[in-house]
This record gives C-alpha cells, sequence and structure tokens, in this order.
C-alpha cells in the first residue's frame, strides 16, 4: 500500500514535471490548466502518503531526515500553488515540480535512513525542524525565481523573443518574488538554527559539524544577499544568483543529515 | 433567388486619396445605409468603413442588378480622377468567404491586427439600427463573428506584435512588469523615437524630453503630454529614467560607458533599458554588457518584427482552412434552409389540388355516409403522400450534395413554386430559436419587401 502510494505520487509528480516544462518551451493557450491538474493530483497523492506515515493524529511526520525531505517536497508543492494563485506565475511549476520531485524521490531513498533515537528528542528539536523546513519552502521559491530571472534575462540579452520568454513572468516580478521569499525564509532560518544550536547544546552532542558548517554558509549567504539588497540596492542577475546558492548550501545541509542517517561518517 | 453581392475598394486596389472619398464617418453609417437602401432594391445591406476598407454588402433577389446598384451608388463619390477599377465585386458564396477573412483579419495591411473585428461589429450594429439587417447578412456576419474568434483561438495569426514602437513597449512591460509610474525618457526628436515615445506614455509612464533644441523639445513634449528638460540635464534625467528612448541625429556614441558609469552609481542596480532607434547609434555597444542595463538598437526590433510577421504569414494558411470549413457549414444551411419551405410549398401545393377534386366531385356522388367521406378524403391524402414520397425523399437526400441547389430549383420551377409565402419584413436575427427558423424560412422563400 505504502509502496504503491509513494510510486503513484512520484509518478505524478515527474507527468506534471514533463507538463510544466512542455509548457514552458512550447505551451500553446490550450494546455494551461493540465500541468496545475495533475501537479494537484500530486500532491493529494502525497498528502495521502503523508498521513500513512503520521506516527499518530495530530503529530507531524518530522521524525527522521527521509520524513523532513517528504514533508518539505509537500510544503514547496503548497506554497507554490498558493503563490501561484496570488501572482501570475504558474509557469514557475517547469523550476518548483522538479524540486518537489527530487526532495520526495530522495526522501524514499532513506527506507534505511536510522530514526533520530528517542533519546535527543524534544519539543526543541521539532521546533528546529519546524522552521527550518519553512526556511526551506521559502527559499525554494526564491531558488524557482531566481532560475527564472537568470533563464529570462539571458533570453532577453540573446534576443529570443519567442517561446519561453512569452511565457515567463517579467523580470521585475521574478526579482521581487525572490527578495519576498527570502525575507520570509531568512527569520526561519536564523530561529531554525538558534533552536538548533540550543537543543545540541542540551544535548550534550559536539555532532552534526558537517552540517552546522554547511547551515552557518547558508545563512551567511542569505544575510549578505539581504544586505546588498536591502542596503545597496543589489537587484536582478547577481541577487539571483546569491539566493540560487543560499539554497543549494541548505539542501546541502540536507544531504549532509541524510548522508550521516544513512550510516555515512559526515 | 436571393444572394449575396459585395462592391467595395480596400488598400489592396486603391490608394489613400481615393479610399478617403469614400470612407463613411462612423456616427453616418445608419443613415448612408438608409439612404442606399432607400434609392436600391436591395433587401439587406450592410456597410464596412475603415481607412483600409470601404464595402457595401447587400442581398437581394437579382443580385446582378443589386451589385449594379450597390456599385453605381459607391462609384459616384469616387473622385473624378480615379477609375471605376479601384472598385471591385463579388457574387454568392465568395461574398460570404470575403466577409469571413475580413472579419478574421486575413485581408488586413497588417494580417493579423486586432481592431477590423471590432469595425466590423460596429459596421453590423449599424445596419441593425438602420433597419437594413435581415436574416441571411444576419446570419452570415454572425457567423463571421464566430469565425474570427476561432481563427484567434486556434491559430497564432494575432501572435506577436509586428511594429517596432509596440515592440518596445512588450519588451519594457516584461523588464518592469507594471509600467505605470515608470519614467521614459526620450533623448532626441527622431521620428521613430517619437512614436516609441508615444506608445510607452499610453502604457501609462512618465515621459520627459529631452533635445539639443529647446524648442523642439517642448513641441515634442506638449504633443506627447510630456515634459521637456534641458539638454544639459543629461546624467541627472539618466539616473531617474527606467526606458530610454534614444533618437538624436548625433555622429557620436551619446551614451556611453563612461556617462552610464558615473549615473550608475545613484542609479543603485535600478534596471535600465535603453532603446536606440538612432541611425548612426547613440548608444556604445558596451553599454549593453552592463548590469541590469539592455540595450535594444532598431535592427533588433526589425528583427522581431520580422520574424512575427513570418509566423503571421505561416499561421496565415491554417486561417484559411478554418475559413473554409466554415464557409462548408455555412453554405450547407443556407441550402437546408431552402429545402424546407420547397418541402412545405410542394405539399401544400399538392394537398391543394387534391382537396379541391374532394370538393368538386362529392356534390355530385349520392347516398354517401360520413364515413364514406372520410375514407375518400383519406385516399385522396394517401395518394398525396404515394406521389410525394420518392421526390421528397431526394430532394431531402440532395440537401448535402452539390447538385441539391439545383434539384431545388428544377422542383420549384416544375410545380411552380415561386416566392410566394407571406412577405414579412425583419430587421433583427434576435429571437428564440424556434422564432428564428421560422424567421429564417420566411427569409427564404419570401421576399423582405422593399426597405424602407
Amino acid at each position: 500500500m505504502k509502496a504503491g502510494l509513494f510510486i503513484a505520487t512520484a509518478v505524478l509528480y515527474a507527468i506534471a514535471c514533463i507538463l510544466y516544462l512542455f509548457l514552458l518551451t512550447r505551451g500553446s493557450d490550450k494546455a494551461q490548466r493540465m500541468p496545475g491538474t495533475v501537479f494537484v493530483a500530486a500532491l493529494g497523492a502525497h498528502l495521502a502518503f503523508l498521513l500513512l506515515e503520521t506516527p499518530s493524529p495530530g503529530e507531524l511526520p518530522l521524525s527522521d531526515i527521509s520524513q523532513i525531505l517528504s514533508v518539505s517536497s509537500f510544503g514547496i508543492g503548497i506554497a507554490f500553488l498558493l503563490a501561484s494563485y496570488r501572482f501570475d506565475v504558474t509557469i514557475l511549476g517547469a523550476f518548483v515540480v522538479p524540486l518537489s520531485l527530487m526532495l520526495f524521490l530522495a526522501s524514499g531513498l532513506g527506507s534505511s535512513y536510522a530514526p533520530v533515537s528517542p533519546r535527543v528528542q524534544s519539543a526543541v528539536l521539532t521546533l528546529h525542524i519546524g522552521a527550518n523546513v519553512a526556511g526551506l519552502v521559502a527559499f525554494a521559491l526564491a531558488f524557482a525565481a531566481g532560475v527564472a530571472y537568470i533563464l529570462q534575462e539571458r533570453l532577453l540579452r540573446r534576443r529570443q523573443l519567442s517561446g519561453a520568454f512569452q511565457r515567463l513572468p517579467s523580470l521585475d516580478v521574478l526579482d521581487t518574488m525572490g527578495l519576498r521569499a527570502v525575507l520570509v525564509g531568512f527569520p526561519l532560518l536564523t530561529f531554525g538554527m538558534i533552536t538548533g544550536t540550543f537543543w545540541l547544546l542540551r544535548s550534550d552532542g559536539s555532532e552534526f559539524y558537517v552540517s552546522q558548517a554547511l547551515g552557518l554558509v547558508a545563512w551567511a549567504i542569505f544575510a549578505s544577499v539581504i544586505v546588498l539588497r536591502v542596503a545597496a540596492g543589489w537587484r536582478g542577475r547577481k541577487a539571483a544568483l546569491g539566493t540560487m546558492m543560499g539554497f543549494l548550501f541548505t539542501l546541502l545541509v540536507l544531504a549532509g543529515y541524510a548522508v550521516r542517517a544513512a550510516g555515512g561518517s559526515a | 433567388m436571393r444572394d449575396f453581392v459585395v462592391v467595395g475598394l480596400s488598400h489592396r486596389t486603391a490608394p489613400v486619396e481615393v479610399r478617403e472619398h469614400l470612407a463613411v464617418a462612423p456616427d453616418r453609417l445608419e443613415e448612408e445605409l438608409r439612404a442606399i437602401a432607400a434609392n436600391g432594391r436591395l433587401d439587406e445591406a450592410l456597410l464596412i468603413s475603415t481607412c483600409n476598407r470601404v464595402e457595401l454588402y447587400a442581398t437581394s433577389a437579382n443580385p446582378i442588378e443589386a451589385s449594379r446598384i450597390a456599385k453605381e451608388s459607391l462609384a459616384k463619390r469616387l473622385p473624378a480622377a480615379a477609375d471605376d477599377d479601384v472598385l471591385y465585386q463579388e457574387r454568392g458564396v465568395d461574398v460570404v468567404r470575403h466577409v469571413f477573412r475580413v472579419a478574421s483579419s486575413l485581408d488586413s495591411l497588417v494580417v493579423g491586427e486586432p481592431q477590423i473585428l471590432g469595425q466590423v461589429k460596429e459596421a453590423f450594429d449599424a445596419a441593425k439600427g438602420a433597419g437594413t439587417m435581415g436574416t441571411l447578412l444576419g446570419r452570415c456576419f454572425t457567423q463571421a463573428f464566430a469565425t474570427a474568434k476561432r481563427v484567434r483561438r486556434e491559430t497564432g495569426i494575432a501572435e506577436g506584435t509586428v511594429s517596432v514602437s509596440s515592440i518596445a513597449c512588450e519588451l519594457a512591460k516584461k523588464i518592469f512588469g507594471n509600467l505605470e509610474g515608470r519614467r521614459t525618457l526620450l533623448v532626441g526628436a527622431g521620428e521613430m523615437g517619437e512614436s516609441a515615445a508615444r506608445s510607452l506614455r499610453q502604457t501609462g509612464t512618465n515621459l520627459h524630453v529631452l533635445n539639443r533644441s529647446e524648442e523642439r523639445a517642448r513641441n515634442l513634449a506638449e504633443s506627447c503630454g510630456g515634459r521637456a528638460v534641458p539638454y544639459e540635464q543629461l546624467a541627472t534625467e539618466l539616473a531617474d529614467a527606467d526606458v530610454v528612448i534614444a533618437s538624436t541625429a548625433s555622429p557620436k556614441f551619446i551614451l556611453t560607458p563612461e556617462l552610464m558609469k558615473s549615473v550608475g552609481r545613484s542609479r543603485r542596480h535600478r534596471p535600465l533599458f535603453i532603446i536606440d532607434i538612432a541611425v548612426p547609434r547613440d548608444v556604445d555597444p558596451r553599454v549593453g554588457s552592463m548590469d541590469n542595463v539592455f540595450v535594444y538598437d532598431v535592427d533588433d526590433l526589425q528583427q522581431v518584427a520580422e520574424e512575427n510577421l513570418a509566423v503571421r504569414a505561416r499561421e496565415a494558411a491554417l486561417a484559411e482552412q478554418i475559413i473554409e470549413e466554415e464557409l462548408d457549414a455555412f453554405v450547407s444551411w443556407r441550402r437546408s434552409l431552402e429545402l424546407a419551405p420547397t418541402i412545405v410549398a410542394l405539399r401544400k401545393r399538392f394537398g391543394q389540388v387534391a382537396d379541391e377534386e374532394l370538393h368538386r366531385t362529392l356534390p355530385r356522388l349520392e347516398g354517401l355516409s360520413p364515413s364514406d367521406h372520410a375514407v375518400l378524403e383519406a385516399m385522396g391524402r394517401s395518394m398525396v403522400n404515394k406521389l410525394l414520397h420518392q421526390p421528397l425523399t431526394q430532394l431531402k437526400a440532395g440537401a448535402g450534395e452539390p447538385d441539391g441547389a439545383l434539384l431545388i430549383e428544377a422542383v420549384r420551377r416544375l410545380f411552380a413554386i415561386s416566392e410566394e409565402a407571406p412577405s414579412k419584413k425583419e430587421t433583427s436575427t434576435e429571437g428564440g430559436t424556434e422564432a428564428k427558423v421560422t424567421r429564417l424560412a420566411t427569409a427564404a422563400t419570401g421576399r423582405t419587401g422593399e426597405s424602407k
């Protein structure tokens, strides 16, 4: 049952992915609802899958890295849906949905991931994970906006004005979206880092060195992006590249945890 | 039989000096139509008048005569120098095809331009208002509107802009999103620069005009609703602008990397869109590789325009197919229209003969009971039905065939079914389906009467 649902979800994500990419490259007005519909179906299947995972009602399935990846993937999907209803950025599914699919597949690899031992579980840990997952979701949207910005600017400079250029939002919209998402994600990341450090000190652990360091780098990158944007008026390409880099580092943090949970020495 | 005619001229046949003589102002369309309809023996009339075409559409039971009348009423307004040759005329199904093509913007100067559909709709409303619109033209134009929408939806004929000014606007929108409240700076006073500035102004940007000759700047600013600025303020204006249109006659680059760098500090990385319309160019190519600065020159814009035009030409072929499909639908509607009243009239004629003979015979027969009467009546009806069975089957079968109309024509002549159905004037195609069908039927057989 669980395995079947997992496969169904992954397949739906993959189809939505292909449809969004198709919409971006050679979309016509006719097929515009299809990708969204398939994506919502994928999210539905994913939700069912998460409910099966949930240890007991009311508890979030955040007890191991696999579940964290799965919830992150789901959260990105939901946040993107909300964003695309609010703003006219449906086409960004071409960048968001592959991300969702990737995280979801990574969560599946981790049936072998060791769960966090009950010894170290606490409310602080839940707060730490929750805040970081929410931050990751925001950064994922910022990342998608950044990728779209870079692509759109490239098309504009190369004078390739048909196709994708027509369907992507304006540079201004993408830039604003990137800024806002980082502004939402940064406090969450900061809070996540504080609670994480607090928990680490209390549980007398001195583990997770690599992930900690990567997290710090990501935090520093986002902090500089925000400072440069707000104080120095940075915009456009450089800001987008900075945001994308910050997001990649947050992904590396997750990867670090995953490798460690899978028994590697990270 | 009633048929369509069109007489007119367009950008294909006549230069603007001739077209402007025939053009009719929109508010005078109804009046003009009434005059034309009162003059001639036209059942229906519709007049399209745009800057690229003036066309009189009509239907009449005598299309050849109608076409002569229509041509006369247009030709008398031609300037003395112009030849009658500028007027073209079509009859029958070619008229319907022409209407479909015009409404779908296939016959336009710029294929795919969107205004024509609105103009045809205005002409349609004017004809309704003047009471010169009947069922045939009504159905024809209603279907033309549907066809135009289908063409727009199913082909890329209207995709992409094809004028340099509107391409500049579209690009600006792709950079800045909403243009409302942004600032456009026009440097120099070239004609193309002016028209680009005008288009940008219409999208809601503020316009500042900067020119070496201050008087020229002032005039231009006044005519476009912008503000003139002294030329010395170039640097400060560049710092505040979002879109710059460079269109000076300067032989040297005006926007140099050095100037842009010095301006860049106060711009704080805000994106800048520079449209270089000047030849020789005003903008140093190196400026285009600066961060958040996007430079398009006139060649870039023209190339986009040409690409879009090429796409439209390809899509036009698809559109022609759609038009042929819709035309088929119209023609079979027309044919069915003629068939129904023919059948009704045929039945009526045979029934009448049977009834008359029966009533003449019955008084001469004595001692018949009422039930015998009924038997004889039934016999008459049954004979009529049997006799008509084969011809009616053939007529109905012919409805979809190319020679269906011939058959109908033959039957009408053989049994002397003329346009004798009650004549009623219709001025509108509106109403429920039921009512529509009956009205359409009378329109096919009956003459709509001399229009007022």
